[in-house]
């Protein structure tokens, strides 16, 4: 219902003169910039985005295309990709899927950018998978779990997944309990479609036999007292949410207000920002609730360094290039995710040649996407074969402000796949803070 | 027994806070004889005015008194400025102007407050009782609610049957013409009307938000919930608005905790509800008077 949802940011491409060579992606082989494709001219980049920037996804999510706006700005002033400035338009479709469509519409047919980036959602982006694919635009790294991004390459060429998706998540938390605790009665805080279906599944492939409760809350619908005493009253003592971040602070509440104390509370990824969730929660936890954090001691996975990480190299990268893009706010995990997303944008951008077509895109992330280095944990699995991203997560516990790691990174895939730990080293950020991959061909 | 205690109670507090919402359009639909689909913007828009007094350091009290003064001011200029050109002609077009305005001052709240997620405080805990060593989900906020919305009921009670103003008011909804004649002045009547019913609507937004989270959207579901407790209640009855509340808000509670994926079935469940009063009982479950008709 908002008549905010035609609202456009633009970014401003600001040109700067430092124009080397250099910084414009690595196998620059000389010969004159072409427009070899619709949103590609000599000198600009058109790509386009949605998010939810009003509504009740927007907490959290509204700040991921602040963070890839500041990156692609950082990329602009160092000389751009193939001295291309990169013109970043996100729309918003308050995480609607009609707006979803229209918006992404209008970005392919009357802004014509190259690609679409980011965007975000698992029913929103399904909205317009099918259009994406049918005109030929490239559809990277979807921010969303779901693995319909990357399993049928065949069907959805043109759609690659960036983030870990929830199945693969579900098992590695599931291997877990098995192995860390057995006894545990566990219970299922769930949202009530492919996100919390997946991360079921992955879940009860190593758990099926302890888990005493599957509670699912439809999102939009606050309250959810129901469900948490369902969990309650089943006597789960172990409760892993697939949720949004809203909910994670409505469970914590309700649970709050049932006197509901399982030991352990695992969120998912995507519900366990634990600034967000401490600064909705923080009023609660003023005068009349005593308990300095309720997160505190939960557990959580990581597939990214996070801004708890100061040491970090990649969050000092992003941590200058957030402070030089002197826009409003601090670093959040949703502008770190932002501007990775950004990052691996860049690299996709630059293996796909000077003069790139949107099949060249495409194949250039088949071609060479598994082998990118980056601020992501754990390798992608792109290739001809599968469009799925990153494969692995580390389990970190939350204490206060900070989080420590309590199992290293774990990589996986789809199905029966096996769950083994990473053994690459993590990867360091140039010194340049912008990758160089060469031309894939 | 223990969910079955918590799921009634959880039913309990969200009916009374979907009947303080239908009293709310009890009362403009008693005092103007319109379905007002803006109230549910226009609580929000004082529930917003209330969180910036909040964050600006003033207690909850203060906060409230003046959310609902502005709700009172709010109410009168809306009446007076958008709804009074459109009164005179058909009925439709003066709800068709609410439902416009549901949507400006929702839009309204986004550009002036933002439209992210913010926390409600409340001036009561949010820890539920305790009963020997298990803690029942009855909190001290839901207390505050209870009561207050029975508060309410009770002055409306009072204010149609025992006042002056209530009667001139509900002469001039009835027949404005036979209410002037009788030297009623129906025009302040109206606007009395809409302020009160936006009281009434702000008190309900601030109960709702109170240890909770709003956002410029977040009494979207509550209209919807309101306006068929309302309807259940016989949209003309204050005690009917609480008892369509209850039933509403227990039924759907008792759907979401006990039905396989009730969560995603609580709206249909409303409207099943809505369709089965209606169907047998075409005034609602408390019309006072099935053959008076505006």
């Amino acid at each position: 219902m908002s008549l905010l949802a035609a609202a456009t940011v633009v970014s401003t491409v600001a040109a700067c003169g430092g124009s080397n060579d250099d910084n414009g992606g690595g196998g620059s082989t000389g010969g004159a910039n072409e427009a070899s494709a619709p949103g590609i001219t000599a000198d600009s980049i058109k790509l386009g985005a949605h998010f939810p920037l009003t509504g009740v996804a927007a907490p959290g999510y509204s700040e991921i295309p602040t963070g890839a706006q500041a990156y692609f700005d950082y990329v602009n002033k160092n000389g751009g990709v193939y001295d291309r400035q990169i013109e970043y338009i996100y729309k918003d479709d308050a995480y609607n899927p009609t707006n979803t469509s229209q918006v992404v519409n209008q970005l392919v047919l009357e802004d014509e950018v190259f690609a679409i980036v980011g965007g975000l959602g698992t029913p929103t982006h399904s909205a317009v998978l099918d259009f994406l694919n049918s005109e030929g635009v490239p559809d990277l790294f979807v921010s969303s779990g779901s693995r319909l991004w990357g399993e049928e390459p065949g069907t959805n060429p043109y759609t690659f997944g960036w983030q870990t998706d929830y199945e693969s998540e579900g098992k590695i938390i599931g291997q877990y309990i098995a192995d860390e605790f057995p006894d545990a009665k566990v219970g299922l805080f769930l949202q009530d479609d492919d996100f919390g279906e997946d991360g079921e599944k992955g879940i009860r492939q190593f758990v099926d036999d302890q888990i005493v409760a599957a509670e699912r809350y439809t999102p939009g619908n606050t309250n959810v007292a129901p469900q948490i005493s369902a969990l309650q009253a089943a006597g789960a003592d172990f409760v892993v949410g697939f949720n949004v971040p809203s909910y994670t602070a409505l469970s914590q509440l309700t649970a709050l207000q049932l006197g509901y104390k399982p030991q352990q509370w695992f969120y998912s990824n995507v519900g366990s920002d634990p600034t967000l969730v401490g600064s909705l929660l923080q009023r609660f936890s003023q005068g009349a609730v005593s308990d300095a954090s309720l997160l505190d001691g939960a557990l959580t996975t990581d597939y990214l360094p996070t801004v708890d990480e100061p040491d970090n190299p990649w969050v000092q990268l992003f941590q200058k290039v957030w402070d030089e893009s002197g826009q409003e706010g601090e670093l959040t995990n949703y502008r770190i995710y932002g501007m990775a997303q950004a990052y691996t944008t860049i690299q996709a951008l630059q293996a796909a040649g000077q003069n790139p077509t949107r099949d060249d895109l495409v194949e250039a992330i088949e071609t060479v996407g598994g082998d990118w280095k980056g601020p992501v944990l754990a390798p992608f699995r792109y290739s001809a074969d599968s469009h799925m991203g990153t494969n692995g997560m580390s389990i970190s516990r939350l204490t206060g402000t900070s989080s420590e790691e309590v199992v290293p990174v774990q990589t996986t895939d789809l199905e029966n796949a096996d769950i083994k730990e990473y053994d690459g080293k993590p990867a360091t950020p140039p010194s340049s803070g912008i990758p160089d991959e060469p031309a894939f061909k | 027994m223990q969910q079955f205690v918590n799921v009634t109670l959880s039913g309990l507090t969200q009916g009374m806070i979907y009947a303080a919402f239908a009293l709310a359009l009890v009362l403009i639909w008693r005092s103007t004889r319109i379905v007002n689909f803006a109230q549910g913007s226009m609580a929000a828009a004082t529930a917003f005015i209330a969180l910036a007094l909040i964050n600006a350091g003033q207690s909850y009290w203060v906060a409230l008194i003046v959310a609902l003064a502005s709700g009172f001011i709010l109410g009168a200029v809306v009446e007076r400025v958008i709804v009074r050109p459109v009164e005179g002609g058909p009925e439709l077009n003066a709800v068709i102007v609410t439902l416009g305005l549901f949507v400006a001052i929702q839009a309204l709240i986004a550009i002036i407050f933002g439209s992210s997620f913010q926390s409600f405080p409340t001036p009561f805990g949010v820890r539920g009782f305790t009963i020997g060593d298990t803690t029942i989900l009855l909190t001290p906020t839901s207390v505050y609610i209870i009561v207050s919305v029975l508060i309410t009921m009770a002055l409306l009670v009072a204010l149609f049957r025992f006042t002056r103003v209530g009667l001139a008011m509900r002469a001039s909804a009835f027949g404005q013409e036979v209410a002037r004649l009788l030297g009623v002045r129906v025009g302040r009547m109206l606007t009395l009307g809409w302020a009160l019913a936006a009281v009434v609507g702000s008190l309900s937004g601030l109960l709702i938000a109170g240890g909770g989270f709003i956002y410029p959207a977040y009494m979207d579901s509550l209209i919807v919930f309101g306006f068929v407790a309302a309807v259940l209640g016989g949209l003309d009855s204050p005690v009917g608005a609480i008892v369509g509340g209850l039933i509403l808000g227990l039924a759907l509670s008792y759907v979401s905790g006990y039905v396989e994926r009730g969560s995603a079935l609580v709206n249909v469940s409303a409207l099943v509800i809505l369709m089965v009063v209606l169907l047998v009982r075409p005034g609602g479950l408390f019309a006072s008077s099935t053959a008076r008709r505006a």
